[in-house]
């Protein structure tokens, strides 16, 4: 909580009023609410298909096809522009187009899974019985399926927005430099580039305001009723039409998902002469003053990796522990800095710890912290739920058998806690390697994170440039699918069972 | 007022493998045909499928003369009661029992006025905006047939309808669905496990 304080204690400077106040901050909202706002309508139109398809269906694939929808939100989002830029090169220019394009596919996971959940409690007898009285399939799913579902519609609506008014990586690299830009932007370039802090003070406390207040309006857009609490059996698919929908559903979501990765990977391994390995046997041999050495990039994102997840999971596990114990205030703070964007987090650290004793500035862990701080509520948000399925009773079973109580503690939630620990740790790591906008924010010059040597390699003309970002951009995800692979196989095994 | 019965010929349901022989009945307007048998023997798959959500194995079913084989749930003109009212939660009771009067194109003002004469009918005149989930068991049991008959179906299909109830109001309802499908003249086929509530319905009764 320190770096928020210490965020919002220095806003409040007559400078600060005055940037606030003024119309570029107000004009770059507004430009950022309708991206925002385009890219959650695409987003739920190609997402609530795909969630109808997945989690209405019962067929042989599905789990992967789920896994494969997945992959977009979990890649790093300067990964994710690079492919679409190599996919669209010729065909679509940087600009309003790309970034909505770009937001809906990162965001497809957060429409399928939210409104893909609510989707499998609904009670199709409620359709049928609307089939019965009349209605043809458009009046049901806009009288009946839809309001169902509202909730989940609103909430997924509102996440995305949130991401997309809050996107860095994506407008930095696809976006046209004006029509395309957000606060995170103005931020990061008061900051780092025209030293204007007012500025970003107050395009942060801006970003504040507006996350807060799409969540009280989707809360009180939400309806409030009471929820059916039933799981229901995903249905076989039977006969032509239905085996269709679910076909050319699945085609079409694997064509997209695949699409920008698979442009990456053949950039990576071609040139105007044609196909080559050169690009990826070059990278130790790549020097350029102002970019770095890509393979100690590497290096450093992969230690920084380790060193977020060892402290996440330490820090998370502990206050997971603390929120056990009903210490709920412990939870709701470790949780906030869910809902604040990477920069504002990063701003915050670089004021919290720029002076006197606390001075980090050129210790180089101002990064470590940030990443930390990013990944401390993922991980709490991931055990929590764990370590509660597990019978207390277990506790005193354990003590009245003579164990100690830190044995008797272990032997009652060892087993889970250690492997949500370690699926947490994987995924803060897999955080942490593609994290981008706090990175670009406080990385010094010479000593860039991979995803910002990606984006400062994109903005270099020439062939050379394009193509090491693209190995770059295929490393990073082969890391980043290996650790989540490694995460899913620890929760599915060890944590839930 | 239905005036053309329903009838099944040669109709053999399941799902991959038939559930019974080969079926052949007919219910007039006004008839309630009681089908009685133990649980899982195929009383609510003969529902699904006279309804259209599943296709028979074999046999024709007939709305007067016409064929449904291949006509699509919702131009069946049917009335379905499952065993739980399943009232949609968004709408109020009244613009629930109006639904399949607002599906077929009536203005909502005529909706309301053969809603409001409904919930008069079966004694809930006084509830028509209350939200469906503060209705007692048997209030929504109500505006469950309400909405069923509310178009006036070819035929009324009850699935064991109100058997979660408490047994003074399942017979208080069951009275009232003979009364209603008597005054409408609705051919209706009720499937039940209870003998009893067979005797106190049945015009006809088929027992598997």
């Amino acid at each position: 909580m320190y770096p928020l304080i210490r965020l919002t204690a220095t806003a409040w400077t007559a400078d600060t009023v005055n940037a606030l106040l003024a119309s570029t901050l107000w004009q770059v909202v507004l430009l950022a609410s309708v991206q925002a706002m385009l890219s959650v309508g695409l987003s739920l139109l190609i997402g609530i298909p795909i969630a109808r398809v997945l989690f209405t269906y019962q067929f042989l694939g599905r789990g992967f096809i789920l896994a494969l929808v997945t992959i977009p939100f979990v890649l790093p989002t300067v990964v994710v522009a690079l492919g679409f830029r190599s996919l669209f090169s010729d065909s679509i220019p940087n600009g309003l187009l790309l970034v909505v394009i770009a937001h809906a596919y990162i965001n497809i996971a957060v429409v399928v899974r939210l409104v893909g959940a609510q989707w499998s409690t609904l009670d199709r007898r409620m359709e049928v019985t609307a089939a019965t009285l009349g209605a043809g399939p458009m009046r049901i799913f806009s009288t009946i399926t839809l309001p169902a579902l509202r909730n989940s519609i609103v909430l997924a609506s509102a996440v995305v927005f949130i991401f997309s008014f809050s996107s860095l990586g994506i407008v930095v690299v696809l976006g046209d430099g004006s029509g395309t830009r957000t606060l995170e932007q103005v931020l990061l370039r008061s900051t780092s580039v025209l030293l204007d802090f007012p500025t970003a003070l107050a395009a942060a406390i801006l970003q504040l305001i507006v996350v807060g207040l799409v969540f009280v309006i989707s809360a009180r857009v939400s309806r409030h009723e009471p929820r059916t609490k039933i799981i229901l059996e995903r249905a076989r698919v039977r006969g032509p039409q239905a085996a269709f929908v679910v076909t050319a559903t699945c085609l079409v979501a694997v064509t997209l998902v695949l699409a920008p990765i698979a442009s990456i990977f053949w950039a990576s391994i071609s040139s105007s002469g044609g196909l080559t390995t050169g690009w990826w046997s070059g990278l130790s041999d790549f020097d350029n003053a102002r970019i770095g050495s890509p393979l100690e990039a590497l290096g450093r994102s992969v230690g920084l990796a380790l060193f977020t997840s060892v402290i996440a999971a330490i820090l998370g596990g502990a206050i997971a522990i603390a929120v056990m114990s009903r210490k709920a205030i412990v939870a709701t703070l470790a949780l906030i800095p869910l809902g604040v964007s990477a920069v504002t987090l990063g701003l915050g650290i670089l004021l919290a710890f720029s002076r006197g004793s606390l001075d980090l500035r050129g210790t180089g862990a101002l990064i470590p912290i940030t990443h930390a701080l990013i990944a401390v509520p993922i991980v709490v948000a991931m055990a929590t739920p764990s370590l509660r399925t597990v019978d207390p009773r277990r506790y005193f079973v354990a003590l009245s058998l003579g164990a100690g109580p830190l044995r008797a503690w272990w032997t009652a939630f060892g087993t889970v806690f250690s492997g949500v620990m370690l699926a947490a740790g994987g995924l803060a790591a897999a955080v942490s390697l593609g994290e981008f906008g706090a990175a670009t924010l406080l990385s010094r010059t010479d000593s860039p994170t991979v995803p910002v040597q990606i984006a400062r390699l994109l903005s270099k003309p020439g062939e050379s440039a394009f193509a090491t970002a693209a190995v770059l951009s295929v490393i990073l995800v082969v890391m980043t699918m290996s650790l989540l692979l490694v995460v899913d196989r620890i929760a599915s095994r060890r944590v839930f069972t | 007022m239905s005036d053309a019965g329903l009838r099944a010929r040669d109709l053999v349901i399941g799902y991959e493998t038939p559930l019974t022989q080969p079926l052949n009945f007919e219910v007039g307007p006004g008839e309630i045909l009681v089908v009685v048998g133990e649980s899982g023997c195929g009383k609510s798959t003969l529902l699904s499928t006279l309804a259209g959500v599943t296709l028979p194995l074999r046999g024709e079913i007939y709305s007067g003369d016409r064929c449904l084989n291949d006509v699509p749930i919702h131009k069946r003109n049917i009335g379905l009661v499952f065993q739980d009212p399943l009232l949609f939660p968004h709408l109020s009771v009244i613009d629930n029992i109006g639904y399949s009067l607002r599906a077929s194109g009536q203005s909502r003002d005529e909706a309301r006025a053969r809603s409001q004469e409904l919930l008069d009918w079966v004694g809930l005149g006084n509830i028509v905006n209350q939200k469906t989930w503060e209705l007692s068991g048997g209030q929504a049991g109500r505006v469950a047939l309400a909405r069923a008959i509310a178009a006036k179906p070819a035929v009324l299909l009850l699935d064991e309808p109100y058997s979660a109830l408490d047994s003074p109001t399942r017979m208080r309802l069951l009275a009232d669905v003979k009364n209603l499908v008597g005054l409408e003249k609705i051919p209706t086929i009720h499937v039940t496990h209870d003998h009893g509530e067979a005797q106190l319905l049945a015009t006809r009764t088929l027992t598997w």
